[in-house]
């Protein structure tokens, strides 16, 4: 339990790295419409927060009806909590997604909006955001701390990412 | 159980890219920390200012277009040329920023060590441990509650989902790779870009120095071993087609899930 709140940070990096490099490329290996059982929800207006219920329900660990209290700012909490990153304009459209922790865990990743050229669609809703899913995942069950790789831009999946972690500590 | 270990986490947008922060720490007033923490983002914007090319008046920019003498420049740049120096003769040659086809280019060392002199500045602040991921360049030190050591994936170039591997953190590691920007490094020994392996990383005390070495690795190959094992530095390589190569020294964990 007491390594668990360090998994965030690792998987925040290792997200900005996959989603950066799907939806800037013309294309990605193609992952035939797998549903993580995860909500999306596009379209919604800006600002409104998604509260993945399906996904929030997903741990049983014992602390995750425990909410946080205000006032232990730094601490990881370990209720479940929603948070949504700032739209990101980027050059095929803008973007913004939440991202749904329980207890330390990332348990969801959705899209909050995505107002994208119409030949990318496919690519964010049926590639970035499973492979995102399932890197939350694999990342988590390694425990580790950061990834190291190769040098990525301040792309918009990126800052979206990294805005919704930073709300969830606060 | 222990009681949870404070975070302090920050994602600071500089250099093209985000710097993140994850500190710990561990006895230190946490507001002492946060200060500590704002004050290497600081300067992490003051180096950007004064290396970055995509800067027409940065201090870099003017010295590399011959506007400026090394010696009207801020001390930092001879600093950093030192280090390049070094690097170049660590490496026998194949890091060489004064050997790029648009002139004098430092750029593959700045990041790594712009963030070691962050997290030194972190440690003088008497900061418990963190870690500081320069996108994808890490230099950590201390170790999170219930850790002996940080603990960092290594990313897959062929599967964005997939680490290569996990390593146990000393000092720092840094990685080079053609699959996020193209095939932007240089091999200055043939005279075009660097192909064939799709990621370098290196692990030693000096991230600047670490980062210097994996920026050349991806030119060199495994050729690069015993220049990065002379240098008291271990290294994996990913080839294009996946297959992996490292020093025998290189701090992967065999069960990184145990």
């Amino acid at each position: 339990m007491t390594r668990a709140p360090i998994v965030i940070a690792g998987t925040a990096a290792g997200m900005a790295a996959v989603i950066g490099y799907h939806v800037s490329g013309p294309r990605g290996p193609l992952l035939a419409g797998t549903s993580v059982g995860a909500t999306r929800t596009a379209n919604t207006t800006a600002g409104s927060t998604q509260t993945a219920s399906s996904a929030s329900t997903a741990s049983g660990s014992g602390s995750g009806a425990k909410t946080t209290q205000a006032g232990t700012a730094g601490v990881v909490p370990t209720g479940t909590r929603t948070a949504t990153g700032t739209d990101v304009q980027y050059g095929y459209g803008d973007l913004q997604v939440s991202v749904t922790v329980s207890g330390s865990k990332i348990t969801n990743i959705s899209l909050v909006k995505a107002n994208v050229a119409d030949s990318y669609s496919g690519t964010v809703d049926q590639v970035a955001l499973p492979q995102l899913r399932q890197q939350a995942l694999s990342v988590q069950s390694a425990r580790i701390n950061g990834v190291s790789g190769a040098t990525y831009t301040s792309d918009a999946y990126a800052q979206s990412l990294q805005a919704a972690l930073d709300k969830l500590k606060a | 159980m222990a009681a949870a270990e404070v975070i302090l986490r920050r994602a600071e947008p500089v250099m093209g890219t985000v710097v993140s922060f994850d500190l710990r720490p561990q006895g230190l007033a946490v507001d002492v920390a946060r200060e500590a923490m704002a004050a290497a983002c600081a300067m992490l914007q003051h180096v950007d200012a004064t290396f970055s090319l995509y800067k027409p008046d940065s201090p870099m920019s003017k010295l590399a277009r011959g506007e400026l003498t090394l010696a009207q420049c801020p001390p930092e740049i001879d600093a950093v040329l030192e280090l390049c120096d070094q690097a170049k003769r660590l490496s026998d040659g194949w890091f060489d920023p004064w050997s790029l086809p648009g002139g004098l280019d430092p750029t593959g060392l700045v990041k790594g060590w712009a963030a070691r002199e962050a997290a030194a500045g972190l440690v003088r602040s008497g900061v418990g441990a963190g870690l500081v991921n320069a996108a994808g360049d890490i230099v950590g030190f201390g170790a999170p509650q219930g850790q002996d050591s940080w603990r960092i994936g290594i990313r897959s170039p062929q599967s964005p989902e997939r680490l290569a591997c996990v390593i146990e953190l000393h000092g720092a590691v840094a990685t080079s790779g053609t699959y996020e920007r193209g095939s932007h490094i240089w091999d200055i020994r043939r005279g075009r870009p660097a192909r064939g392996i799709a990621s370098a990383s290196v692990c030693g005390p000096d991230l600047a120095v670490a980062d210097a070495l994996a920026t050349a690795l991806i030119a060199a190959g495994e050729q690069g071993f015993d220049w990065i094992r002379a240098a008291g530095y271990e290294a994996l390589i990913v080839l294009d087609g996946g297959e992996t190569h490292s020093t025998d020294g290189f701090p992967a964990l065999a069960d990184p899930e145990a």
